[in-house]
């Protein structure tokens, strides 16, 4: 891409001080043994075979927002094991367990600048029972968008999530209403909003905010759907070709803009934001 | 009765489902077919009637009885189309301020491989965001089984009821416990943990109201069940025909956006906004 040429520069990623992350011995793409450095400095992609690996919140958090300018909003909201859901493990232990390793919650969400302009920014964390969306996901993304419209500042989501959360129940699933109501208010206020989709992205995420950017942008090979390709053949017997719900497939069916590689995004997001101000 | 009891009652095939209701509700009931795009969806009816005095769109999801019938219908399961044909119809009733009653009874959308390809998540994620621009009033209610985003996608309401024997649910049981055991065979388990029947649901503050059904099921009686449902529903529309869009519009967005509030009130949600 050629008009992001200009903006390479100034907003590269920084890869080499990016947090640390745990790493399989070989790429899951290609087999090739992984040095984890020279892998680190390439924003975690696989030098060889352009594998994007899964990164946590608080890598995409470093790898969008300025050196310094990253302000996280209600790190503190709290949910509760409201269903008291106790089997296969106790709800409320899988969530204070996920805490104490350092992960708050399936979003993670603030205000940040990219290239000097100042954006929200919400990012799941697969990590996090799967990225499912929750009452506490749910909530900072509405408070966040609100946010946003009022003060007319871009949007910035990246998506990583199984969908929408088994242990909240249909409180769970009103998520989706509550986020979708404030996408509209975004749209209402004409406040620019761009979805960055990453593996994967399925269910109640896939079928709320994560499909209804004004631009949709997918890592390269990322899968991305409603239904899970394991589902789907226990329901319908289907054989799945092979690429079902990739990325590119998904811009093939006309439902992501582009298929972006990890090392363009932070430009491509700069150039953007140029031309929505 | 069990949890389990109550999940096969609101499945059962002699349950009354949208038409039974639609055609009482409005004998002279009119349906309306397409998404103006590509296919009707036969999983998803729509269409006008005269219900108290007024034009009103009905929608509602649709099973079958017969096997051939149930293929026809596809079990209820949206593909795309329908959600494009609902919307289409909801801005039909919009354009002409026709007040708007949603059936909603469905295992989910459906799971296949074509619905994929036609993008069955952005159409569901589209539903959702425009039903809080469609300027009438929208009763729904939960006729049988309220099944994940495929029940979600016609039920952005500005009142939401269930039917005494009916479930709403984040996703199916089977599909719950396969995502949490991996093994939909513990789904009675997972309907347990799931707290998905109506008084469940009702207590969380997610519906409004839990609609009586005559003794032994609305199976038994489907006049009965018809005019239990229709009193509701009428109930909770008749005061949203006097208020303005605006209005309409400001309450629906409030009513989704504090949907959990029972939850966010709890002292360790954290603190209200800043």
């Amino acid at each position: 891409m050629a008009i992001i040429e200009r903006h390479r520069e100034e907003v590269a990623i920084q890869g080499a001080e990016l947090p640390q992350i745990l790493l399989p011995t070989n790429c899951p793409g290609c087999g090739l043994g992984l040095a984890g450095d020279e892998l680190r400095a390439n924003n975690y992609v696989c030098i060889n075979c352009g594998h994007h690996f899964r990164l946590g919140a608080d890598v995409w958090i470093q790898l969008i927002a300025d050196g310094g300018s990253w302000q996280e909003r209600w790190a503190d909201v709290r949910s509760h094991d409201l269903l008291n859901w106790t089997v296969p493990k106790r709800y409320q232990e899988t969530v204070e367990t996920l805490l104490e390793e350092g992960l708050n919650e399936s979003v993670r969400t603030g205000t940040c600048t990219l290239a000097g302009r100042p954006i929200w920014l919400a990012t799941f964390d697969f990590g996090f029972v799967g990225g499912t969306l929750s009452i506490v996901a749910g909530e900072r993304l509405a408070r966040g968008m609100e946010q946003a419209t009022s003060t007319g500042v871009p949007y910035v989501l990246v998506s990583a999530s199984g969908g929408a959360r088994m242990q909240e129940g249909v409180l769970a699933l009103m998520q989706l209403a509550k986020v979708n109501a404030t996408v509209g208010k975004m749209n209402a206020a004409g406040v620019p909003y761009f979805s960055i989709l990453t593996d994967p992205t399925f269910g109640g995420t896939a079928a709320s905010l994560a499909l209804l950017g004004d631009i949709n942008i997918a890592e390269p090979g990322a899968a991305i759907g409603f239904t899970g390709p394991r589902v789907i053949k226990q329901a319908t017997y289907a054989d799945l070709p092979a690429g079902f719900q990739s990325a590119e497939f998904q811009l093939a069916h006309g439902q992501v803009d582009m298929v972006v590689p990890r090392n363009e995004l932070r430009p491509l997001l700069a150039h953007l934001l140029e031309m929505y101000p | 009765m069990s949890v389990w009891e109550i999940v096969e009652l609101a499945r059962h095939q002699d349950r009354p489902y949208s038409l039974d209701y639609i055609r009482r509700l409005a004998p002279d009931f009119i349906e309306l077919h397409g998404d103006r795009l590509s296919a009707d969806d036969p999983a998803l009816v729509g269409g006008i009637g005269t219900w108290h005095d007024r034009t009103t769109l009905f929608l509602g999801h649709q099973k079958g009885r017969t096997l051939k019938e149930r293929v026809a219908r596809n079990w209820g399961m949206m593909h795309p189309e329908g959600y494009r044909k609902a919307l289409r119809l909801a801005h039909h009733a919009a354009k002409f301020g026709f007040p708007i009653v949603s059936l909603i009874d469905t295992p989910g959308a459906y799971p296949g491989a074509g619905a994929e390809e036609r993008g069955i998540a952005a159409a569901i994620a589209t539903a959702i965001m425009e039903w809080f621009e469609i300027s009438v009033p929208i009763v729904a209610a939960v006729i049988g089984e309220g099944g994940s985003g495929g029940a979600l996608g016609m039920g952005v309401a500005d009142r939401v009821i269930m039917l005494e024997n009916s479930i709403y649910s984040v996703a199916s049981p089977e599909a719950a416990a396969s995502i949490v055991w991996r093994d939909n065979s513990r789904k009675v388990e997972a309907a347990e943990q799931l707290q998905l029947t109506s008084r469940e649901i009702v207590a969380m503050g997610v519906v409004e109201e839990v609609v009586a059904e005559p003794q032994g099921s609305a199976s038994t009686d489907y006049d009965a069940a018809a005019r239990a449902l229709d009193e509701a529903l009428w109930r909770y529309m008749r005061p949203l025909l006097d208020q303005t869009p605006s209005q309409l519009l400001q309450q629906r967005y409030d009513r989704f956006r504090y949907i959990d509030s029972l939850v966010q009130a709890e002292p360790h949600f954290g603190p209200k906004i800043d």
